[in-house]
């Protein structure tokens, strides 16, 4: 290169998903990772209700312990233009009636967003329109690995082991509740999750061990997803999780980890808060305490879990083993797992610097790769259409 | 009322010159506004200095005014003069018009102002005559006065320009203002391209490849001026944020003109394709020449890279003249021992050229970096231009696999060496633009590729190389005899040592002949040539030739 410009990154936080708060840490974490040297970082806060802010204030956590931040000193509204040509940001003006709003030129975007609207394929189709490179999976990877019914009937088809499940809508379940339990208690024994089709941190997750529970179970996940999905719970199995990170052909997967809070199931707190600094200190082991072979086992699958969903970027994938059977269940694909897993690949040697360079460059790779599709195509189909007078509705296409 | 009348001469002879000078812009506009050039083609003939038909109107309108010098005020005599006036300056049918005039706002400008000088000379005119003893109520004075306001038309059109300047320079400026404060709020890396020839065809690959990993901006056909790059910017570049990388090219018919382009864009990567003895005439010297190129190196930032076509000395002399940046050396003549001596960084070997293409390899020689490429593109020098930008290209890191692929879908650019076949079978090889020595040599072999048939060149010959003009067209008229199997040549005059050439070398004269236009040339192919045959249209020549 004869001159590197400093790149700079948009890194995206907050969001309207219930995971809104998790977001925030996650995203404040990425951008103190970035070296400044090479580095310009451009914050883009979603606000709870979806308004687009940006601005020095909001790379500092602190601003976010009251609902004030927008109208900090410095923060203004933005919006991520999709016209390819601003490749970038258009920012409000402050106040002042000759101010003209400014584009700021983003070279890769960073969504640190999780769950809705983030994780699920939605604002990443926003940063194909824009033509911007961003990391992590692509709008069909992002869409399919957030939806755990999907996800298994894909990677069922890739001959990778899932937990049967039986899958309903909300529709079905106000309409019909009765003639469901049945058919759940047929199919499985107690005790049994109750899970949101989409959402991810364990919102809405419910573990039920008897016909009553199990009801309160549904009620409670179908209020915050349209679909549903009920699997038996493995007493004996403890919860492995696995990064893998790549693109390609080139991927690779981390160490992994054994949460260790499964016997009282994780409470969302737990997952998140425990000793206050984020994800880092939830207790868990790693590398996890499980024999060399099923390590290697349960990275192979993860890779190939992950290329299955046309995974790109990072992911982790989650896993319900049972060690001594020597059986794994691949349980969901989190395509933007909280905090980057930064916890396994520091033992992989990756510092969270590394880690977010990596992901940066994987983002430009696959952008790379895109644009080796031809995307304008000359045709006469229009001047055909106007000869022919499709002005008229005579035209037939 | 009769004053009226003996004023219609003067007015149509007026109407006439503002004919004539909207005419005349046209050539002025193939001349890029340079007066000397311009008024040196306008006096290169007599009959387009002083027409005919005009001076001999105006001459009999005269003598009919001597004769009825009794009568110097009848109305006959007004309407005789305003005849003579009307053959005088009905305008000429127009020749072959290759280029016709572009209506720029630059030219409106100096249009009006033309417009307005005619107008004021007249009146002035006239009124001197009414002051002037001698030639006060003389018959046909009125006329006279406007029939040299009709003959001083080329003088409007240069002092039109002149009268322009003020206001041109000070929109030149904002104009330069703007672009380079677009320039910088974009901030992309900045290629330049120059050299005497090459300039366009580079840029073109250059554009193609740098596309395969990053948006790439190249300035438009052949928009080489600063005022042209500065269109280009201001137009294209205003609201792209998008862009990485601006490539420019650089023309230059004067030194110090790259300069001012560097000044505006400070390239990041300076390309020197080709120096030689095109444009001599416009730079006196190749001396001059190889100065007015080493302009863009010597705008390189200490980290800059100069990526040099190290198979033309003069290029090489450039490199030896000192630089601040770092250089990048390819040579597709060297052979890999003489390459390595001499620290040439990208070698191209196994050249293939044929009519379907160029086949040849690339290898980096620091790092044994090798790739085989293949090209629709025609022609062995190609293989220098390619190289030009396979080596840029690996700088900026674009993978080697993504070169080969955009390698292997280029197109030639317009008219450069490019290559269709007629309905009826006959392959037509356009080079219609701008041939040069390096060029001509490579279209001619491509030429000659043709075994399926005959092989037809029709060449107007090289212009603008000076001095040498005459040892080039000799030289081509050689190499025609060599290659092709019926030459026309285009135009008496300028082709006589390329008539000369392909006599000496023993060229069956009966298959050669002499034209007057391109439209008569391309007749006689439609006439003769059939399935298998080949054509190569070498050079265009602009219409002031």
């Amino acid at each position: 290169m004869s001159r590197r410009r400093r790149q700079t990154v948009a890194v995206l936080f907050g969001g309207r998903s219930v995971e809104h708060d998790v977001s925030i840490v996650t995203g404040q974490q990425i951008m103190r990772a970035f070296p400044a040297e090479r580095y310009d970082v451009a914050p883009v806060y979603i606000t709870r209700d979806g308004r687009w802010l940006t601005g020095e204030p909001l790379r500092e956590l602190d601003n976010f312990t009251d609902d004030g931040v927008a109208q900090l000193d410095g923060v203004r509204a933005c919006l991520l233009s999709p016209d390819t040509r601003h490749h970038g940001l258009i920012i409000q003006p402050l106040a002042g009636r000759f101010r003209k709003s400014e584009v700021k030129r983003v070279d890769v975007c960073f969504p640190a967003l999780h769950g809705t609207h983030g994780e699920d394929g939605s604002v990443q189709g926003l940063f194909e329109l824009a033509d911007i490179p961003y990391v992590g999976c692509a709008t069909l990877g992002s869409a399919l690995s957030n939806d755990k019914i999907v996800t298994k009937v894909v990677l069922r088809g890739a001959g990778i082991s899932v937990l049967d499940d039986f899958a309903f809508t909300r529709e079905e379940w106000l309409a019909r509740p009765d003639e469901l339990l049945a058919g759940i208690q047929r199919a499985f024994d107690f005790p049994l999750f109750v899970k949101p089709a989409t959402l991810g941190s364990s919102i809405g997750i419910g573990r039920a061990d008897s016909p009553e529970l199990l009801r309160a179970s549904i009620d409670i996940a179908a209020n915050f997803d349209r679909r549903v999905l009920v699997e038996p719970a493995l007493a004996d199995g403890i919860e492995i999780n696995c990064s893998v990170m790549g693109f390609g052909s080139a991927c690779q997967a981390s160490t992994l980890e054994q949460p260790l809070s499964w016997d009282a199931f994780l409470s969302y707190e737990d997952k998140y808060l425990r000793g206050g600094e984020g994800m880092k200190s939830a207790d868990r082991l790693v590398p996890a305490p499980i024999s060399p072979s099923l390590t290697k086992r349960i990275q192979e699958t993860s890779v190939a879990a992950f290329r299955a969903v046309d995974g790109r970027g990072i992911a982790r994938v989650d896993y319900l083993v049972r060690p001594e059977r020597d059986e794994i269940y691949l349980n969901e694909i989190n395509s933007m797992p909280g905090s980057l897993a930064f916890y396994l690949w520091r033992e992989d040697g990756f510092s969270a610097s590394d880690l977010v360079e990596r992901l940066t460059q994987l983002a430009i790779e696959a952008h790379v790769e895109k644009r080796r599709n031809i995307y304008e195509y000359q045709t006469s189909l229009v001047d055909l259409a106007a000869r022919r007078g499709a002005k008229s509705g005579k035209g037939k296409a | 009322m009769l004053e009226l009348l003996q004023l219609a001469p003067a007015l149509i002879w007026l109407a006439g010159a503002w004919a004539r000078v909207y005419r005349l812009a046209r050539f002025y506009q193939i001349e890029e506004y340079m007066n000397r050039r311009f008024l040196r083609w306008q006096a290169a003939s007599w009959r387009r200095l002083i027409p005919p038909r005009s001076a001999t109107a105006w001459l009999a309108g005269w003598a009919m005014a001597w004769l009825a010098a009794a009568d110097s005020s009848s109305a006959g005599l007004s309407l005789a003069l305003s005849a003579a006036a009307l053959i005088a300056v009905y305008p000429p049918r127009a020749g072959e018009i290759k280029r016709g005039l572009v209506l720029t706002d630059r030219l409106k400008r100096m249009l009006a102002a033309s417009t307005l000088l005619c107008g004021l000379a007249l009146v002035a005119l006239l009124i001197l005559g009414e002051r002037v003893p001698a030639f006060a109520r003389q018959p046909g004075m009125s006329a006279s006065a406007g029939a040299l306001v009709f003959l001083l038309a080329p003088l409007w059109l240069v002092a039109g320009n002149f009268l322009a300047q003020p206001v041109e320079e000070t929109l030149r400026r904002r104009y330069l203002r703007q672009a380079a404060a677009t320039l910088g709020r974009i901030d992309p890396t900045v290629i330049g391209i120059t050299g005497s020839y090459g300039k366009t065809t580079t840029k073109h690959f250059l554009r193609e490849i740098m596309s395969a990993r990053y948006q790439t901006y190249a300035t438009p056909q052949s928009y080489n001026t600063l005022m042209g790059i500065s269109l280009a910017i201001n137009r294209d570049l205003a609201e792209d944020y998008r862009t990485e990388y601006f490539i420019s090219e650089m023309g230059a018919y004067v030194e110090g003109e790259i300069a001012r382009i560097c000044q505006l864009t400070p390239p990041d990567i300076a390309i020197v394709t080709e120096v030689g003895p095109q444009h001599l005439e416009r730079f006196g010297s190749l001396e001059n020449v190889k100065r007015a190129k080493y302009e863009l190196i010597k705008s390189l930032g200490r980290d800059g890279v100069a990526v040099l076509n190290w198979d033309n000395p003069y290029i090489r002399e450039m490199a030896a003249a000192g630089h601040p940046g770092r250089i990048i050396a390819v040579s597709r003549q060297l052979s890999l021992d003489e390459a390595r001596e001499q620290g040439v960084d990208w070698l191209a070997s196994e050249m293939e050229p044929s009519l379907r293409g160029l086949r040849f390899r690339a290898t980096h020689l620091p790092t044994g970096e090798s790739a085989l490429l293949e090209t629709p593109v025609l022609g062995a020098h190609n293989a220098s231009n390619l190289l030009l930008c396979i080596a840029a290209a690996r700088h900026e890191g674009v993978a080697m696999r993504d070169i080969v692929g955009r390698v292997r879908g280029l197109q030639p650019a317009e008219s450069r060496l490019a290559l269709s076949t007629t309905a009826s079978g006959v392959t037509i090889i356009n080079d219609a633009y701008s041939a040069n020595p390096q060029g001509i040599v490579s279209a001619l072999q491509t030429l000659g590729m043709n075994r399926a048939g005959g092989r037809l060149l029709i060449t107007p010959g090289m212009i603008e190389l000076g001095e040498l003009q005459e040892t080039e067209n000799r030289r081509l008229g050689k190499l025609a005899a060599q290659h092709a199997t019926d030459i026309i040549l285009v135009g008496a005059a300028q082709t006589k040592p390329i008539l000369e050439g392909i006599q000496s070398a023993s060229f069956d004269m009966r298959r050669a002949r002499v034209v007057d236009s391109l439209s008569e040339a391309v007749d006689w192919y439609r006439e003769n040539l059939s399935a298998g045959d080949a054509v190569l249209f070498l050079n265009d020549l602009p219409d002031t030739y």
